[in-house]
């Protein structure tokens, strides 16, 4: 018992680390590897401002896999060359999670973004706030995303945004 | 008072970059625009739709409350106690039919009257509860759009919109009978005028969106109104076809009542832009921060008669397309930032595209000139009190 809920955890770093990992070497299709193969797939990313408010209008709304795969196109793609472009660093920390049954988990971490644009080199905060996400579990003991919403604090950016949060 | 100066150059086409710039004209263009005889669209009133709903904000550094009474009117106030000011409401948005301060627990309600505050026997001889409802700043509504304007100078609403008045309304579904999606908001590390001067005006070069999706631009208009200029654009939009890199289509799908026309923008001097594009309705609220930051609050709206399938369409539509991140925009929130920074050379901006002659300035424009910015400039400079330099 205790093996499967330290198992449990540690599938649950493991995703955590490897979308942050994937978000800061702007490898956009190792984002996707992240998330389940079902159509379901999901990912948003909202002011927490407006979902208190019952407003489900986001920064990013992708509620489908064509469209997680339609925003690996923007970035690779559809962008690129004409934004001044910037590094970003993810400091995640699970701090809540439960099973939901026996493929299926949920979990809350926090985040923090540090963002460096290349012209200036000044390092900021970009945002900050709290992932909660739906996680598909596999028989081999990994999880992929079902379903991540990234709930910021921030609800002012201080600037556009690129890759996902 | 000290006033900055600036010569302005003889050619209407030229902007002088230091206007971008130059923080000694900050203070000066706060107070005669800002706090000046201009209309300011700070909210629309489908923002607070039920009794007792609120929203704050600050325009150039004024904290602003509207708020909606039991009796459904909007109402806009100065967001500070009548008494010593202190910020009456903290909170962004909610509802609240009494709003209390809690430095000295003056109490007032939706209308603004100050409806209570506790031992007012201290109080200077003769204090009259009356005598101390919440400031208010002049305010108008059109179709639900909220203004204001911090001058009593300034002309009727209906005089300072002019023929932009019409495009807004068609804009805004018609009969401004909308509904709030939600808001994306962000600071631009750019000078009001330099996101002004390239929110509205569009270069579809710099949009690589556009070519990947086989989205040819539709034929349309531009026009200036008012001695501001304030530029409306009007034009079909060709849906995208053929081959698209797109796997959800929906995101760029017109599914509206208004094919002849799938394009509005509306930009009133000096920071408001509008616009509807596809199914998106988009108001955004801007307002300077100090001289290199300006602030957007891009509100998104649905129609109060869509169903359920063109609420979700245009919730996902506007998500993903406009906006600082969004697929066809995201560019244009890079260019206010560059623009800013290559402002700070010298010499003057020189614009090209659509300027038939130097020394005019026209009204009716081709879609894509640039030259529609002009007039505003002309008015800016006017209002600004610069000469322009002899022929
Ligand atoms: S400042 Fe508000 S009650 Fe005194
Ligand atoms: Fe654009």
């Amino acid at each position: 018992m205790t093996d499967s809920i330290d198992g449990l955890e540690m599938a649950l770093d493991r995703l955590l680390l490897a979308d942050a990992n994937a978000l800061d070497s702007k490898d956009m299709k190792g984002w996707l590897a992240n998330y389940a193969e079902e159509n379901e797939a999901s990912y948003y990313c909202r002011a927490t401002e407006n979902t208190e408010h019952n407003l489900e209008l986001g920064f990013m709304f992708d509620d489908c896999r064509a469209r997680l795969e339609d925003r690996v196109t923007y970035v690779n793609e559809i962008w690129a060359g004409t934004f001044q472009d910037y590094r970003t660093r993810h400091f995640v920390q699970r701090v809540s999670h439960w099973q939901v049954d026996a493929s299926t988990a949920e979990a809350i971490s926090n985040f923090s973004v540090f963002m460096t644009p290349m012209d200036t080199g000044v390092t900021q905060v970009l945002a900050v706030g709290r992932y909660l996400d739906r996680l598909r579990l596999s028989d081999a003991g990994d999880a992929k995303l079902l379903s991540r919403r990234a709930e910021l604090d921030t609800s002012v950016l201080p600037r556009y945004l690129v890759y996902p949060i | 008072m000290a006033e900055a100066t600036l010569t302005w150059p003889k050619n209407y086409n030229e902007v002088p970059k230091a206007a971008f710039i130059r923080a000694d004209l900050y203070a000066d263009e706060i107070q005669r625009i800002f706090h000046g005889a201009e209309w300011h669209p700070i909210a629309h009133e489908s923002e607070l739709p039920n009794p007792g709903d609120f929203k704050t904000m600050r325009l150039a550094g004024i904290p602003l409350l509207i708020s909606r009474d039991e009796a459904d009117v909007v109402r806009v106030f100065y967001n500070a106690c009548s008494h010593r000011s202190n910020q009456l409401e903290t909170a962004v948005m909610g509802n609240k039919t009494e709003f209390e301060c809690p430095y000295h627990r003056w109490l007032f309600n939706a209308k603004g009257d100050l409806v209570g505050c506790p031992n007012p026997r201290e109080f200077l001889p003769g204090f009259d509860k009356a005598d101390y409802p919440l400031g208010q700043p002049r305010f108008e509504l059109f179709y639900g759009l909220i203004f204001v304007t911090f001058s009593s100078e300034t002309e009727p609403l209906e005089t300072f919109l002019g023929e932009a008045g019409e495009t807004l309304r068609e804009l805004m579904a018609g009969d401004g009978r909308l509904k709030l999606l939600g808001y994306q908001k962000v600071r631009y590390d750019s000078n009001w005028k330099g996101y002004n001067d390239n929110d509205g005006y569009h270069a579809p070069l710099l949009h690589a969106a556009f070519k990947m999706l086989n989205w040819q631009g539709g034929k349309g208009r531009q026009y200036t109104c008012t001695r501001r200029g304030h530029v409306c654009f009007e034009s079909a939009l060709s849906v995208a076809s053929g081959p698209s890199v797109l796997k959800d289509k929906d995101l760029i799908a017109f599914k509206g009542q208004d094919p002849s026309v799938g394009s509005r923008i509306v930009q009133l001097f000096p920071t408001f832009v509008s616009t509807k594009h596809l199914d998106i309705i988009n108001l955004r609220f801007a307002t300077p921060i100090d001289a290199e930051t300006t602030e957007v609050h891009y509100a998104y709206f649905a129609h109060q008669d869509d169903d359920d399938e063109m609420l979700r369409h245009r919730l996902r539509q506007s998500s993903n397309l406009l906006g600082p991140c969004g697929l066809i925009s995201m560019e244009d929130a890079s260019i206010f930032h560059r623009i800013h920074i290559g402002s700070h050379t010298p010499g003057n901006a020189i614009f090209q595209k659509g300027v038939r002659d130097p020394s005019k300035l026209e009204s009716e424009f081709l879609q894509n000139d640039e030259s529609g910015n002009l007039p505003r400039w002309e008015y800016y400079r006017s209002v600004m009190g610069f000469e322009r330099a002899e022929a």
